[in-house]
């Protein structure tokens, strides 16, 4: 459970009464008329007991803080005398990066992404006596507003699919698939989660398949996490063509080329300000329309994003490519 | 000591003789200590006006094969339990749902489920579902 803005106050207090060389070994009377002098709160015997036991907990949890009783001296201490709330040195420009990074991903609003990221951000924050004041919904980052899409189905198995990816887990689940009408059992040996146009999909090794595919979150069913050895496979190709793809649904049997679009004077203005691709190369006319170069994957996402552009943007080649996406509108 | 495996999953997607054309098709079956829990997958068809409804009867049970006891229903995620249905909206919609029934011992087993023991084609009659222990994988709680 996230800690609140309070125990971070207080976290901050407890560290430098234990680090004050002048007054070493506070006792918890002490340490409870620092958090009233300091905090201008009522604080409990029982609340700071909590919230050394907090602090001594172990990453990500807590802050590892050695923190100990000396029954001699009947006060507090650190047995490592050099250990100091998270040791960070933070400069006000530091802060203040933060602080917008955090408005920032409020403010698009990935559901738990956003809710792990402030509070781990608050953690920061916390070491260098500086707590995040949490906005309401309404006045997130008044000055910035993202498109924010409603949950999309499947995300909710964001988390479970980020640790099988990061500590190599097998992943059953039920597929359907919108295109067969068909649900399919699959075993997955996950490596990757690629977002794309607000989509979100689950790359990995496919047993049934006998090769690296990827899967929609919104078709996934009812993910578990399986103990079996895990299929380590080889991810270059895979990186390969989403570092040099519009998209992440290549067309089979397409390899990487060179790929001309014509495009109108007016949407030259949007190609200019908004490239496409990093592979992007503008050759403007004397009439303001223009010719874009890429070398890129060719994708269905491609197709699609030129039908979009309707008659301001034409593929000049390949000639097949210009072809499927012709036949895209049918 | 006898190690202790608290869930073991089957695809038994592959079954067919529990799959030949079914619609619900039966998909995965998990097995734990506390429940026996089926996964399946149906497409709505055009067979029915707007893809028509399905529903479960909570009197369906487990039976394994050459044994009278019968393991019966617990709970249903993702369908209406009878006599209330779910109604589709579309020909082309889909459903995915999990029924869960009292916990089947864990061993090789053939199994049937039975909703209508008179069924009719209608009714979601599974028979010969097998599990083998050495199919099943371990699921990380």
């Amino acid at each position: 459970m996230p800690t609140n803005k309070n125990a971070y106050q207080r976290y901050v207090v407890i560290d430098s009464m234990l680090r004050n060389k002048m007054r070493p070994y506070p006792t918890m009377q002490e340490l409870i008329d620092a958090c009233w002098e300091r905090l201008h709160i009522e604080t409990t015997l029982n609340t700071l007991e909590k919230d050394i036991k907090q602090m001594k907990m172990a990453v990500p949890d807590g802050f590892e803080a050695p923190i100990s009783y000396d029954r001699y001296h009947r006060g507090y201490y650190y047995t490592d005398p050099d250990f100091m709330l998270g040791n960070l040195d933070l400069s006000a420009d530091d802060i203040a990066s933060i602080r917008e990074s955090l408005a920032l991903v409020q403010s698009i609003g990935a559901g738990r992404i956003d809710e792990k990221f402030s509070h781990a951000m608050q953690k920061v924050l916390a070491t260098v006596a500086e707590v995040y004041e949490q906005p309401k919904k309404k006045q997130a980052a008044a000055y910035l507003q993202t498109m924010s899409a409603p949950p999309s189905r499947g995300f909710e198995h964001f988390e479970l699919f980020a640790k099988a990816c990061r500590e190599q887990i097998a992943v059953s689940f039920v597929h359907y698939g919108y295109r067969k009408r068909k649900f399919t059992a699959v075993v997955l040996h996950p490596f990757l989660i690629k977002e794309f146009d607000n989509k979100w999909y689950l790359f990995g090794y496919s047993e049934k398949h006998g090769e690296v595919r990827h899967f929609g979150f919104d078709r996934i069913f009812s993910p578990l996490l399986l103990q079996k050895p895990f299929q380590r496979t080889d991810q270059t190709q895979t990186l390969e063509v989403l570092d040099n793809a519009y998209g992440v649904f290549p067309i089979p049997g397409a390899k990487k080329q060179r790929i001309k679009l014509g495009v109108s004077s007016l949407a030259t203005h949007y190609f200019e300000a908004y490239p496409l691709h990093s592979s992007q190369i503008l050759k403007k006319a004397a009439d303001g329309s223009a010719i874009l170069t890429f070398e890129l994957f060719p994708t269905i996402e491609l197709s699609r994003l030129i039908l979009w552009h309707g008659r301001h943007v034409e593929v000049l080649s390949p000639k097949w490519f210009h072809q499927f996406t012709e036949d895209l509108k049918a | 000591m006898k190690k202790s495996i608290k869930s073991l999953l089957f695809d038994v997607s592959q079954q067919d003789q529990i799959n030949n054309s079914a619609n619900p098709k039966l998909l995965r079956v998990l097995l734990s200590e506390q429940t026996t829990r089926l996964d399946f997958g149906y497409v709505a068809t055009a067979y029915y006006h707007k893809g028509g409804w399905i529903t479960i009867s909570p009197d369906t049970y487990l039976q394994i094969k050459g044994s009278p006891e019968r393991y019966l229903f617990k709970e249903a995620e993702g369908i209406a339990l009878a006599p209330e249905k779910l109604n589709f909206e579309s020909t082309k919609d889909y459903q995915f749902f999990s029924l869960y029934f009292e916990a089947l011992p864990m061993g090789n087993l053939v199994f049937d489920m039975i909703e209508n023991y008179l069924g009719t084609p209608n009714d979601f009659n599974y028979y010969g579902i097998e599990l083998r222990l050495e199919d099943g994988v371990e699921v990380v709680s």
